[in-house]
């Protein structure tokens, strides 16, 4: 399967980092192929500007030169079977610069369409049937399930309803992280590993 | 006393500020002391840096002047008032970032003897969260409103016990009405005025 890689932390020397590495491993042995994209690497702007707000309902087809710093993502975006996002949860969800992308690079006429007159739009991204993300979370299961778990519902749900009708969602998450033993991260690891190779 | 707005829209002209305007004006009326942070007019970052995120479980975990001074803000605060568009069931990244760069350890939230987190802004006592959406509230409530749900619920937890939480919304902005508009405006500045 294709898979699009896209990795949110400010260093690749962290558990998120690590969960990185193993999810790659695990996609190299299912045989999947891989493009990898590091938000923080790039210099990644997650603003969304007033220009990229007037440009918001044109259809990006029809001028794919007027945001040069998304296009290679938004071909990337076309590109996907499955999306894998690997990030850590703060504040019940995805960081900042992993939102911006997801604001600026899911763009009409590429991830979805507005008809004329509604207000429901239509999904464009019926070639993704794989949604998955990789995330550690500060505090426990209970917590993020009391304040709601936004960042699963983000990817789960507002992002699922624009993929394959058959698309599935792989959920792969430690809580707690900050006092987790180290058998249980290393387990966790394993677990990523195992997950992506399967897909 | 004093109240922040926080608001989070790249355009001055858009209706975003202009409920901001009118939330402002209310506080005013009401007698108190407003400030306005607009997220996009003072190029606030929204990605907290490598340096950051290093000092983040430090002694120092601010270092620029910018979040420092909304600390000195908020911790000062009656009230706490977020304007923001809700794009993809969330908040703009602009402001979810001010979250995850402002409300760091010592500010948002602290750490007991034990390691638990307990609420660090308990001075906030009013806390409220205004929102537009291109979508209807069915349509939302299905998806799930993960901005206000990191509001009212996250941080919510880091203010005060009895700190009371209002959220004001407008569902189909593009298919409402000047009248809708309008009168959402109203009540966002009744809303204001009675905090």
């Amino acid at each position: 399967m294709k898979a699009l890689v896209v990795f949110c932390h400010p260093t690749h020397d962290s558990f998120t980092g690590a969960s990185l590495q193993r999810a790659l491993a695990g996609l190299a042995k299912g045989g999947h192929d891989v493009r990898l994209v590091d938000l923080y690497a790039e210099g990644f702007r997650p603003e969304l500007s007033r220009d990229d707000l007037a440009l918001h309902t044109s259809d990006w087809r029809a001028h794919p030169d007027l945001r040069p710093d998304v296009r290679s993502h938004v071909d990337d975006l076309t590109w996907a079977e499955a999306l894998v996002f690997v990030y850590p949860t703060w504040w019940s969800g995805q960081p900042a610069m992993l939102k911006g992308w997801i604001d600026r690079v899911l763009v009409s006429g590429v991830a979805w369409q507005l008809p004329e007159g509604s207000n429901r739009i239509r999904p464009m991204l019926q070639h993704v049937r794989r949604l998955v993300v990789v995330t550690s979370h500060g505090s426990t299961k209970w917590v993020n399930a009391l304040e709601g778990e936004g960042g699963k519902r983000v990817v789960g749900r507002a992002l699922r309803v624009l993929c394959s009708p058959r698309c599935r969602t792989r959920w792969v998450a430690l809580y707690t992280i900050d006092r987790a033993p180290l058998a249980k991260r290393l387990a966790f690891l394993d677990r990523v590993e195992r997950r992506l190779q399967r897909l | 006393m004093r109240a922040v707005l926080i608001v989070a829209h790249p355009d001055p002209g858009s209706f975003t500020h202009a409920i901001a305007r009118r939330v402002s004006d209310g506080l005013v009326a009401a007698g108190h002391d407003v400030i306005v942070h607009d997220l996009y007019a003072e190029g606030f970052a929204a990605a907290m840096s490598a340096d950051e995120r290093h000092a983040y479980h430090g002694d120092v975990p601010v270092l620029d002047p910018l979040v420092a001074q909304h600390i000195a803000d908020i911790t000062d605060a009656h009230t706490l008032i977020y304007v923001y568009p809700t794009w993809w069931s969330s908040m703009p990244a602009i402001l979810k970032g001010w979250f995850e760069r402002v409300m760091v350890p010592g500010v948002g939230f602290v750490f007991d003897a034990k390691g638990k987190v307990r609420p660090g802004l308990t001075n906030v006592r009013r806390l409220v969260g205004i929102s537009t959406y291109g979508s209807k509230r069915l349509y939302i409530k299905a998806i799930n409103d993960n901005g206000r749900r990191t509001i009212m619920r996250a941080m919510r937890l880091s203010t005060g016990v009895r700190t009371r939480s209002r959220w004001l919304a407008l569902y189909g902005i593009d298919s409402s009405s000047e009248n809708d508009r309008s009168q959402f405006l109203d009540r966002c500045e009744r809303m204001a005025r009675s905090l």
